[in-house]
């Protein structure tokens, strides 16, 4: 003898031998799941750690709760009976049809289809019922056929795809309440969320913003902070001075303070310790040899002076590359801010000159006769000597 | 038992309804609650006196009405429900069942006294889904 739910007839799905109904498609039932316990477990692991030390244990706590009941009136809308009729059994239907008028062929030829309506008073107001051919029955009122269940629901309010089921008289208190504990649950989260962002902001905010702000401030009146300390500039302390360095507006200030011109470390500490007036050879070349170059280079550092910073390492065999990258990282990045009046190939290039200020190292970019670029070269080789 | 082939709705041949079945239908006039009319079906025409008839689907409709009232009681009960997330429900029967069942005693106990003697059996309404209450004809 098969039980009810093995002859079912409609386009649902029972599950768990006959407890549990639900439609057939359930793939966005699984989504609307998914980021449910999604969102919710990423708060409870993450935002929940600070906020239960911070705050109080009670945040997670009642997080929790409300997720479990978020979950029981979910899952009760999905799987349960929103209230489906059952079908009229053969003998039923039998009785009804045949009290139906039947289809008729009126007096223009027009066929008519069975009338399946019957009017009936409720409250003192006529109300149609209407006969549902496949569940064989009279459908009560406020009762409906879901075509994608193959039911007919009492008291139907839509078929729910979020939720995987139809929602009707049986369930429908429940579909309310998820919605209801939801709305409160992601309100609850989302409070809490903010919270747990701006506590642990909070200061770096401050502080830094607060920073920045004051240093913007000074930029556009053209003053240092031990100027705004000292007082120097202080239009209370001291009316009648102005700032001599201010450029007039602030906006002139920032542009000449923030993209002014960059000067260059006047320090060159990567060339040789030498006293003033010694007399230095200058070798150099223009590199379109690049093997003659690399001895020439090679044999002129062997004889200057030991260079202080060995820290820098060296590539004579390479001479030719454009690229100072192999000596090291902040070579690099100077080399490539050389004035443009350092043209060429790269070379290597040993600079020295009458002042006492030895080169070293290597210049990329090349370098014009040494005679006329002196101050230029010894630029350069400052340039690409300090970070 | 012998009952008529259910006919397509489109043919033209005339259904014919079981012959010894009498069926009650659900009586709307007073809105969607529980009642079934008390009128006597034709097949049941002096099989059954009518005054009799009546109580009969009377009692049963008062307490389907009751099941489907509101008192204080299921307010109270849902409300509990609900506070336990609805897991209650797996461990207690709800206040509807209960009148349901009790509809099921009276009609097992109308079924030995009164329809009985009579060669009438009443089908539990339960059974037919609330939709009719289904009287077999045990001998013509």
């Amino acid at each position: 003898m098969p039980k009810r739910w093995e002859v079912y007839p409609g386009k649902s799905q029972v599950l768990c031998s006959g407890r549990c109904i639900s439609a057939k498609n359930l793939s966005v039932f699984y989504l609307t799941l998914a980021l449910i316990v999604i969102s919710s477990c990423l708060f409870l692991a993450f935002d929940c750690r600070l906020l239960a030390v911070t705050l109080s244990p009670s945040v997670p706590v009642l997080a929790a709760v409300q997720f479990i009941f978020v979950l029981c009136c979910l899952l009760r809308t999905t799987f349960s009976d929103p209230g489906i009729i059952p079908r009229g059994t053969p003998d039923e239907a039998a009785w009804i049809e045949s009290q139906l008028e039947g289809p008729q062929v009126d007096r223009d030829g027009n066929y008519r289809p069975p009338v399946r309506l019957k009017d009936v008073q409720i409250n003192g107001r006529v109300f149609k019922l209407k006969y549902c051919f496949t569940c064989k029955l009279w459908r009560p009122p406020r009762a409906s056929h879901c075509s994608t269940c193959d039911n007919c629901v009492d008291r139907f309010d839509h078929h729910c795809p979020w939720v995987g089921n139809c929602v009707g008289r049986r369930n429908y208190r429940y579909f309310y309440l998820f919605l209801i504990s939801l709305s409160v649950y992601c309100l609850y989260v989302m409070v809490f969320g903010i919270v747990n962002l701006v506590l642990l902001a909070f200061f770096s905010i401050w502080s830094v913003v607060g920073l920045g702000g004051f240093h913007t401030m000074l930029i556009c009146r053209e003053t240092s902070t031990n100027e705004d300390i000292k007082g120097s500039f202080n239009q209370r302390r001291h009316p009648d001075l102005i700032n001599p360095f201010d450029q007039g507006n602030g906006l002139a200030n920032c542009c000449y303070v923030l993209f002014g011109p960059v000067t260059p470390s006047l320090l060159n500490f990567r060339e040789d310790e030498i006293g003033l007036g010694s007399s230095i050879s200058l070798v150099t070349n223009n590199g379109r040899n690049g093997t003659v170059s690399a001895a020439a280079a090679s044999t002129a550092v062997t004889a200057t002076p030991a260079v202080r910073y060995s820290n820098l390492t060296r590539n004579n065999n390479d001479a030719t590359s454009n690229s100072v990258g192999h000596v090291n990282n902040s070579v690099q990045v100077i080399s490539e801010s050389l004035p443009a009046q350092l043209p060429g190939d790269g070379n290597d290039v040993i600079v020295k000159n009458g002042n006492g200020a030895p080169a070293d190292g290597v210049i990329s970019g090349g370098t014009d006769a040494v005679g006329a670029q002196n101050s230029n070269t010894q630029s350069a080789s400052s340039v690409h000597c300090i970070v | 038992m012998s009952s008529s082939k259910p006919l397509p709705n489109s043919s033209s041949a005339t259904i014919l309804p079981p012959a010894n079945k009498a069926f009650v239908p659900r009586d709307y006039s007073h809105g969607t609650e529980l009642r079934f009319s008390t009128e006597l079906p034709a097949k049941l025409q002096g099989r059954i006196p009518e005054e009799v008839f009546t109580a009969v689907i009377g009692n049963i409709n008062q307490l389907l009405i009751a099941a489907e009232t509101g008192s204080a009681s299921v307010y109270l009960e849902s409300c509990f429900a609900c506070l336990t997330g609805y897991l209650a429900y797996i461990c207690m029967e709800t206040q509807y069942e209960k009148c349901l069942r009790s509809v099921s005693r009276l009609v097992e106990e109308y079924n030995r006294t009164v329809f009985g003697p009579r060669n009438l059996s009443m089908i539990d309404p339960s059974e037919r889904g609330l939709r009719v209450i289904e009287i077999v004809l045990l001998r013509p």
